[in-house]
């Protein structure tokens, strides 16, 4: 099935990137069914409505899905999820990482964030899982980060440990996210502002998206 | 009070929006069960119970898959919410309250949940204890709380060992209190081998056992208060 149509018109709608991946296999039983995943990311930077924007794109992409006859489940970005919800618990058996990088538009970096080629880790993402046989694009399978390591040295709290992602381990710890968290939560004390940001900031795939923004 | 027609209208609603994991459809016939003063006992089991048993079937004919099981509970739970405080007293004959939770070293807690919302629906007064609860935990809040009923539930094999425990333990505690069990590795053997009073593989399975499993231990309590 061709998922040019789909692309196309979220993109015109005002998303920055759509992928489409082969999930099947980071799927648990639950959701087995559902092996193709519509990655859908905004660039943040646009404006302050992300997440507005991206649980939108996510109902249209929904609503696509289902007028031609197939299953869906929307994984809403991180910063949107209610607690209070019963299909809250299957949010966590399937991350938008995943879906990203089958479907090739990034791979997770030393930083532990999905980076893109042109956009760096400046994006914000939701998931559509679906049974639609969407051709998938091809994934990445290994990081680009080579030897790169600024976001290491610039970490204020030493969480990033400079590790290389790659799809063949899928369980080696990236970051040391109880570092990373403290550090939040200090910050969030202190200033009522939690995330510091460094490690997206001096990423320079992020930081060229900036410069070409800027020259626009 | 509304018309036949119009009341079978928003029972449909209601049904069709569990269903159809419409939340703002069964918020939507829930206020209007309410204003126009349908019985909401009835707007629960017409309406909101009847489209569960539904999505049931539908689950069992593999139409629908957990997804879609999880989104009709979060619809059933919208209309819930606002029918439940205009519920007189539950009619079912029984009224108790019951102790819930997935045991120790167990976080898978779907079908717990499942299991918990039938008895929500029954008016049944339910003391969850989430996932991956420590044996113990089921035996003190069974005395806390002098529950009738204490539900065990797992996925797991290496989980569902725990459960033989906790039963022994609460059964010399308080011999009264009823034991069921449920989870894709029990089984109706296991349960009478641990002496467990009941077992559900599925959330309305355990819904009829509960109220039966209740019923029985008031005829108990009412023949021996009659004896004195």
């Amino acid at each position: 099935m061709d998922a040019d149509p789909l692309k196309q018109y979220l993109k015109r709608e005002g998303a920055t990137l759509v992928g489409i991946g082969d999930v099947t296999e980071a799927l648990t039983s639950e959701i087995m069914h559902l092996n193709r995943g519509v990655a859908i990311a905004v660039n943040r930077s646009l404006n302050r409505k992300t997440v507005e924007i991206l649980s939108m794109l996510q109902g249209l992409a929904v609503g696509w899905l289902s007028a031609r006859g197939y299953r869906t489940l929307s994984i809403p970005p991180d910063s949107d999820r209610r607690k209070d919800k019963l299909i809250t618990k299957l949010y966590k058996l399937f991350c938008h990482k995943t879906a990203a990088t089958c479907s090739g538009l990034g791979w997770v970096g030393k930083n532990g964030l999905v980076i893109n080629r042109q956009y760096g880790s400046k994006l914000s993402w939701a998931t559509v899982l679906t049974n639609a046989p969407l051709v998938a694009d091809p994934p990445i399978r290994e990081s680009e980060c080579g030897d790169c390591d600024l976001c290491v040295r610039h970490c204020p709290s030493g969480a990033v440990k400079g590790h290389l992602w790659s799809v063949r381990e899928p369980r080696k710890k990236i970051v040391a996210y109880e570092k990373c968290t403290a550090l939040k939560d200090k910050r969030q004390s202190l200033e009522n502002k939690p995330n510091c940001g460094f490690c997206v900031t001096v990423c320079p795939y992020s930081r060229r998206a900036s410069r070409e923004a800027g020259r626009k | 009070m509304a018309d036949e027609a119009r009341k079978k209208e928003i029972l449909e609603k209601l049904r069709n929006g569990v269903i159809q994991y419409d939340e703002d459809a069964c918020r939507e016939g829930a206020n209007e069960a309410v204003a126009e003063g349908l019985d909401a006992n009835e707007a629960i089991f017409d309406g909101l119970v009847s489209g569960m048993e539904e999505v049931g079937r539908l689950f069992e004919a593999q139409e629908y898959f957990v997804p879609e099981i999880l989104m009709c509970a979060d619809a059933l739970y919208a209309g819930l919410d606002i029918l439940k405080p205009h519920c007189k007293q539950m009619d079912l004959g029984v009224k108790g309250s019951v102790v819930i939770g997935t045991v120790e070293g167990d976080v898978h807690d779907i079908g717990k949940n499942l299991v918990k919302m039938m008895f929500d629906v029954a008016g049944f007064h339910v003391y969850d204890l989430g996932r991956d609860v420590p044996l113990d935990k089921f035996v003190d809040e069974q005395l806390k709380t002098d529950s009738e009923l204490v539900c065990l539930s797992a996925m797991m094999t290496t989980s569902m060992v725990g459960m033989p425990k906790v039963i022994e333990k609460i059964k010399a505690k308080n011999p009264n209190c009823m034991i069921m069990i449920g989870g894709a590795p029990t089984s109706k053997d296991l349960a009478d081998k641990w002496g467990a009073d009941g077992y559900a593989e599925d959330a309305s399975n355990a819904l009829k056992e509960a109220i039966k499993m209740v019923a029985f231990l008031k005829k108990l309590r009412d023949e021996k208060a009659a004896k004195k």
